[in-house]
């Protein structure tokens, strides 16, 4: 615990050190500071367990409405008896005179045996000389009087009657200080001495979103490897989607249970004559079915950023080239932990009469080691564009398994030659999602997607 | 991907002298991703242009190449014989013009071989077989058919007892009451007339491609096979047969040929192709320096044939390889052959600068500038609902793009602007601490020919002052700050804010977006405790085309 005080802690531990025992009223009183600083002062030091409070309750009772009335005019018992202490009076007399309070009144009295009633009229019997109830008044008056100065037996009489008592309730403080407190001295202390080691209030900084962080690092990586940011349309013909890259269009992958169709839309305009009529070629030689042009024109969004790639490739029909594409793509999957139906996929191409396998599985390596992954091992696997195909396999130590990353290959010669590409081709890509994920120790994917200020706030930057 | 089940014991039987490890280890330079283990099953998936890896016999042939026990291309024996003849009807031509067969006798069948039949016909119905529309195989018991047989057409009265079933059925009724009738029956579409197989006691053996007779079920008590395939292509029927016959004398079982006639069909040959590739094609796609023999090695490790002719090595590709197209696919099985294990990677010096895209350069600039104004980068789906889109902010849907048949009921249609998602974002944050406040910049998607995808910048500031002058002087700070853009603001109405606190926003008297007081009417459906203020402009057209 730190033995540093503030003023106000001081100036009330001073104060009490005297009395002992006092009401934060009475501490303001004496040491001059304001209801806060003192509601702040106790706060502190019964964290620090320099004080105790102790509450206590007291009642106070002061006269209603009708306690008013009838301390000027006597109990509505006293009054009736006092008017036929004289004479018997008719009934309709005495409720002329008494009012509402009649009722009540003859109630009482009849039930005490004060009086009687005959042809009408009513007879005085007995006239008590006091009431209960009328001694309460009389020590209540015009003030407030605390419950234990009043007689218990006759208030009762009293509290059952409708406003002729009002009861507060007060709640009574008082500070004292502990045996520690006691024996604190604090001439030694420097008086401008805080307290550094107590907690301070959380405070929450902006910042770019985690996943934004680790696309921008990949960027960054892959420019600096020397490739060249390229961007397109997240809707695309499927023609670009799949055709280019030799997907049949009867494919499993090109379901509306895989791919979103987007309602209705068709483009007109897919590619030039030329690469329309080389692809339909291909298609027709190497899969045998009928190759349909409104297939190709239906507009899908992007499964791949590769579609992104070779649009760029089919335009520029460069001999040597390193590009890549990064960014959203879409697959129609059910969302789970694992899966999202929009995510982040980064595709890259080398073209170079002398891109081989090795150099494509270099890149790849190159590029875990900066994201700093180094457990890394390459198995064979298929894709229906690329050939050899290969899948990068890296070691998640935290589930201890290895863990499917990129896939990579060398663009088919059905993919290439349609469009006029001369020079191979070495393609790699994958979901940005999965990298993050390690990164950032998350076994939910949703979670990026979520925007849960608890996490955004929370979670360490890490690039 | 299919996936197939496998088992240890099995395998080793069928493989060689070769322990477990070794299998367990080899699997996946197969290409074969090993999905789960339980003591001697494994179940790996593989790839659809593999689908002879569909049974544990076409994986061990695999494996036996892999681990060097058994090398070089399998050769189907087929005996001749003239006693299985298939004539087919010229009728079929326009449903299902092809059919095509072989026999497979002396096998011994027992249910982990019937399960294995299963799953193979299953896939390759589903894969190469899409399912079943381009062709589908019949497994048969021989001993229950008297040949010759006829591949024809029948009307929808025909009536046998099919598959799996002890009454007869009509072709209708088939259709319309069993479940393959109803997943695959639109493959005949409403043609009057079906195909059928019918031997030469008029008993049905087949009504391709729904389901086969009952009669010819195949039990373990089977001896004999008769296979028939039909389809609408000769060659992908001819294809999916290959598997099966390579599969079938994989198993045990001795081929004898069927002998087809009739409406442009003929018996299966079964050839292998050759293809001709220059080692220096090879060499230079995996960046090796392979000697021939080294690469003619490593290609009947891969289970084919080679041999070297002058500079260039032929290779001879056995018929259910069907999924190699030309020499590239010949340097895939060398890298397989040879073994990617033993592939080094080679990091090479790039011969060109990278640079970023300049929008991505811009997107990163605007970002820290709003960072540095105090807000927090939030992240939405584009693809998106027309709650959060349009009625939870009480915006007119004017012509949503949607999907066709999404899994999920959130994301349905293409967000046309990023605003509704912010404010989503901040009802699912009510019980985190205030003020909160987000930006968003990302793709909207607006229907123009097909489509005009342009980029949005938005942001939006939520605490119990949250005003109107504050999120202007945001706005102001951000592009000024990080494009020298100045902005106007002229009143104006809009759906998602309070009339009289929302406002167009201009550059160079161009609209760019709006900017004001979030609406009670949207603040109250998302049920948010505090003042919500924000903004929408679009990038596209103001810092970049």
């Amino acid at each position: 615990m730190s033995q540093v005080f503030h003023e106000i802690e001081k100036k009330i531990i001073s104060v009490l050190k005297i009395e002992s025992k006092l009401t934060p009223e009475k501490l303001e009183k004496i040491t001059q500071l304001s209801p806060d600083q003192i509601r702040r002062g106790i706060e502190w030091l019964k964290l620090k367990e320099l004080a105790t409070v102790n509450e206590t309750k007291n009642i106070i009772f002061s006269l209603g409405k009708n306690g008013i009335e009838s301390l000027r005019k006597g109990l509505p018992e006293r009054r009736l008896l006092d008017l036929i202490k004289k004479n018997p009076m008719d009934i309709s007399e005495l409720q002329k005179q008494l009012g509402p309070i009649f009722g009540p009144a003859m109630g009482l009295a009849k039930k005490n045996n004060w009086l009687e009633s005959a042809e009408g009229k009513i007879f005085l019997k007995n006239y008590p000389s006091i009431i209960p109830g009328e001694k309460t008044l009389q020590q209540i008056g015009q003030d407030s009087v605390p419950e234990t100065k009043i007689d218990k037996i006759d208030l009762a009489s009293l509290s059952k009657r409708p406003d002729f008592l009002i009861e507060h309730i007060i709640k009574n403080r008082e500070i004292s200080l502990t045996e520690n407190a006691q024996n604190l001295d604090f001439t030694n202390s420097d008086s401008s001495a805080i307290d550094v080691e107590a907690k301070v209030p959380e405070i929450y900084v902006a910042r770019t979103h985690p996943l934004k962080d680790t696309i921008d690092e990949i960027r960054e990586i892959f420019v600096t490897l020397g490739f060249t940011e390229i961007l397109g349309n997240m809707t695309q013909p499927s023609f670009w989607n799949f055709d280019a890259l030799f997907t049949p269009q009867d494919h499993p992958a090109r379901e509306l249970q895989d791919t979103f169709y987007l309602d209705g839309l068709s483009s007109k305009k897919i590619g030039t004559a030329e690469q329309i009529r080389n692809v339909s070629k291909y298609h027709k030689k190497g899969w045998r079915y009928h190759w349909d042009i409104n297939e190709a024109r239906k507009m899908v969004l992007r499964t791949h950023t590769t579609c992104i790639t070779i649009k760029h490739l089919a335009e520029i029909k460069p001999d040597e080239a390193r590009v890549f594409s990064l960014g959203r793509v879409f697959r129609n999957e059910k969302v789970s932990y694992k899966h999202l139906v929009e995510f982040n996929q980064i595709e890259g191409v080398v073209v170079g009469a002398n891109a081989n396998l090795r150099n494509l599985m270099g890149i790849q390596r190159e590029f875990y080691r900066r994201i700093g992954i180094t457990k890394i091992k390459f198995w064979p696997t298929f894709f229906p564009y690329t050939e050899p195909s290969l899948q990068t396999m890296v070691f998640n130590e935290r589930l201890g398994k290895w863990v499917e990353l990129f896939g990579m290959g060398i663009f088919r010669p059905e993919v290439t030659k349609p469009l006029g590409i001369k020079k191979p081709v070495l393609a790699w890509g994958g979901g940005i999602e999965r990298i993050a994920m390690l990164k950032y120790g998350l076994d939910d994917v949703r979670e990026f997607y979520n925007n849960n200020l608890g996490w955004l706030r929370s979670v360490t930057k890490c690039q | 991907m299919p996936v197939v089940e496998l088992s240890y014991s099995r395998l080793q039987k069928l493989i060689g002298k070769v322990s477990k490890k070794q299998i367990s280890e080899s699997l996946p330079f197969l290409g074969l991703d090993v999905e789960s283990e339980d003591k001697d099953l494994v179940r790996v998936e593989y790839s659809p242009n593999r689908p002879d890896y569909s049974t544990d016999f076409g994986i061990a042939l695999g494996l036996q190449g892999l681990l060097g026990i058994k090398t070089g291309s399998l050769k189907i024996k087929i005996k001749n014989s003239k006693e299985y003849k298939i004539n087919v009807n010229s009728k079929v031509t326009k449903i299902r013009p092809f059919v095509t067969g072989i026999i497979a006798k002396n096998g011994k069948i027992d249910d982990k071989i019937i399960k294995q039949f299963m799953t193979m016909q299953e896939d390759l119905h589903f894969g190469i077989g899409r399912k079943r529309k381009k062709s589908s195989i019949g497994i048969h018991d021989l001993d229950k058919i008297c040949f010759p047989l006829s591949y024809t057409t029948t009307n929808r009265n025909h009536k046998f007892v099919p598959l799996n079933s002890n009454k007869e059925s009509t072709i209708s009724d088939i259709l319309q009451n069993t479940e393959v009738g109803q997943e695959y029956g639109n493959i005949l579409a409403n043609a009057s007339q079906v195909p059928i197989i019918i031997d030469s006691n008029n008993q049905t053996v087949s009504f391709p491609p729904i389901v086969n007779a009952a009669v010819t079920t195949v039990t373990t008590k089977t001896k004999n096979l008769f296979v028939e395939v039909t389809g609408i292509s000769k060659e992908d029927a001819e294809n999916m047969l290959s598997i099966v016959a390579t599969i079938l004398q994989a198993a045990g079982f001795a081929l004898t040929s069927t002998n087809i006639y009739g409406a442009k069909n003929s018996s299966p040959k079964f050839e292998s192709r050759k293809i001709s590739i220059n080692p220096q094609l090879i060499n230079a796609s995996l960046g090796l320096e392979l000697k021939i023999v080294k690469i003619v090695s490593s290609l009947k490790q891969s289970r084919l044939d080679a041999s070297i002719t002058g500079k260039n090595i032929v290779c001879t590709i056995p018929p259910y390889r069907f999924d190699i197209f030309g020499p590239m696919d010949i340097v895939e099985e060398v890298a397989l052959g040879y073994g990617i294990e033993n592939l080094d990677p080679i990091l090479s010096q790039s011969e060109t600068l990278g640079t970023l895209h300049p929008i991505s350069s811009q997107l990163k600039t605007l970002s820290l500038v709003m960072v540095g104004l105090g807000y927090l980068e939030g992240l939405n789906s584009s693809l998106t609902s027309k709650k959060i889109l349009y009625e939870m902010t009480n915006r007119e849907s004017n012509n949503p793009i949607a999907v066709l048949n999404s899994k999920s009921q959130e994301h349905t249609i293409l967000r046309d602007s990023i605003l509704p998602g912010l404010l989503e974002n901040i009802s699912r944050n009510i019980h985190e601490s205030y003020p909160q406040k987000l930006f968003e910049t990302g793709t909207i998607f607006l229907k123009n020919k097909p489509i005009n995808e342009k980029t949005n910048f938005a942001a939006v500031c939520a605490h119990k002052e949250a005003n109107f002058t504050e999120i202007k002087s945001i706005l102001q700070a951000v592009l000024k700050t990080g494009f020298n853009l100045e902005i106007e603001t002229k009143t104006s109405n809009h759906e998602t804010f309070e009339n009289g606190r929302a406002a167009s926003i201009l550059v160079n008297g161009k609209r760019i977006g709006v900017i004001g007081e979030i609406n009670s009417k949207t603040i109250e459906n998302y049920k948010i405790r505090v003042p919500v203020v924000g903004f929408e402009i679009s990038l596209s057209g103001l810092i970049f085309d």
